[in-house]
């Protein structure tokens, strides 16, 4: 269980054994069954979770339509995030799709440590970096690729999504039409 | 403090103060030390600062002028980022990660920039004494804002982020050809001229 957390930051950062169980002794083991609302709008964020098993999704919504953000599965981050980071409500409803377990660490608890070494601020800088390449690729393949080519890349890449998450939410992480998200995926079917 | 600073304008202190300022508390001796690690970089107009490919080696503030960021589009362009006095502008993924640019960066002005390479700021980071505390809030905030651009660009109509932005930055619409605003705002020119008009209507 831990091992997977390990990994999680040796590809963000070392850390030694002895600090790594520092922030181990930190997490607090928690379950969510699934269309479980982790965090609400209004709601502020307190708590960071390494997600074990299961999916979640961040929403916010557009009128009644929910337009998705983020999907984070196991070894992923979830949260949300904003909220955590400035205190403010949330303006996401970071809800499960599949039941989920994971380790939680409070924001508390990561400012104890922060105030305790800078060798903490660096490592919040290294996942906070994380966090921020991962929105700005995002954006950049939103902007330099076709809807075809988006959905193609997304569906090579995590073909394990495909499976796992309703259709409608993945056509709307892309930011494509549910009609354009069903015709290309026939047109993937065909072409192999 | 090194020479090229002593002959700068106050000014320019000002603006790293008031950025700086924004993720903690920093006095004018801290401001000092931290420039220490900077250089002043000037460009004419027109000038490509960052190429497509090439790695960026810079954190910038503009301290005067206007540097535009952007991203080429098959055989297109989309204006990402429009810095003005008080901005950073970067290729962040490139610097970040020490890979090549995929954004290209150009002056539309003569442009002043304060600039922070990346071992600089290794160093900085390391060094200062709350380096690596400003380093996580300045990343934090990074992260927050873009978080807010994608929120916004999802939630709003055109409509809405057109007038929001010449709102807010009114001065652009002198300083900068209309078809590079439309670009940063994802608007199509023709939609952009229109909106224009319906604005100087509201107005009078």
């Amino acid at each position: 269980m831990l091992a997977n957390v390990r990994e999680f930051i040796n590809q963000h950062l070392e850390l030694t054994e002895e600090d790594f169980q520092t922030l181990a002794s930190k997490f607090q083991p928690v379950s969510f069954a699934k269309k479980t609302k982790v965090v609400d709008i209004g709601e502020t964020a307190t708590t960071i979770y390494f997600v074990l098993q299961g999916i979640t999704r961040r929403y916010f919504y557009r009128g009644k339509q929910e337009v998705i953000t983020h999907l984070v599965r196991e070894n992923g981050l979830m949260g949300s995030v904003i909220s955590f980071l400035t205190g403010e409500p949330s303006r996401y409803v970071l809800e499960t799709i599949e039941p989920v377990t994971a380790l939680a660490i409070s924001k508390e608890d990561l400012e104890g440590l922060f105030l305790s070494d800078k060798k903490w601020e660096k490592f919040g800088r290294k996942i906070l970096t994380s966090f921020f390449l991962q929105i700005e690729y995002h954006n950049l393949d939103n902007i330099r690729f076709s809807t075809k080519e988006r959905f193609i890349n997304f569906m090579k890449q995590n073909p394990d999504l495909v499976l796992r998450v309703p259709q409608k939410y993945l056509a709307s992480y892309l930011e494509i039409q549910p009609e354009t998200f069903s015709r290309l995926k026939h047109l993937m079917v065909k072409e192999k | 403090m090194n020479k090229a600073f002593a002959e700068i304008d106050p000014i320019y202190f000002e603006y790293a103060q008031k950025y700086l300022g924004r993720f903690m508390p920093i006095n004018r001796e801290e401001l000092i030390d931290l420039l220490q690690y900077c250089e002043i970089r000037k460009f004419d107009k027109r000038v490509v600062i960052v190429k497509e490919g090439e790695i960026d080696n810079y954190l910038n503030l503009v301290v005067k002028g206007l540097v535009r960021k952007y991203l080429p589009v098959k055989k297109s362009e989309c204006i990402l980022q429009l810095a003005t006095e008080g901005h950073v502008v970067q290729s962040e993924i490139s610097y970040l990660t020490r890979t090549p640019s995929l954004v290209i960066l150009e002056t539309l002005e003569p442009t002043i920039l304060v600039s922070l390479t990346y071992d600089k700021m290794e160093e900085a980071l390391d060094k200062f004494p709350k380096g690596e505390r400003l380093g996580r809030l300045i990343l934090a905030g990074m992260f927050i804002k873009k978080d807010e651009n994608r929120y916004n660009r999802l939630l709003k109509s055109t409509r809405e982020r057109f007038f929001e932005y010449i709102e807010h930055h009114p001065h652009m619409l002198q300083r900068v050809p209309q078809k590079y605003l439309a670009s940063y705002l994802q608007i199509k020119p023709e939609t952009f001229s229109r909106l224009k008009a319906l604005m100087a209507k509201r107005k009078k």
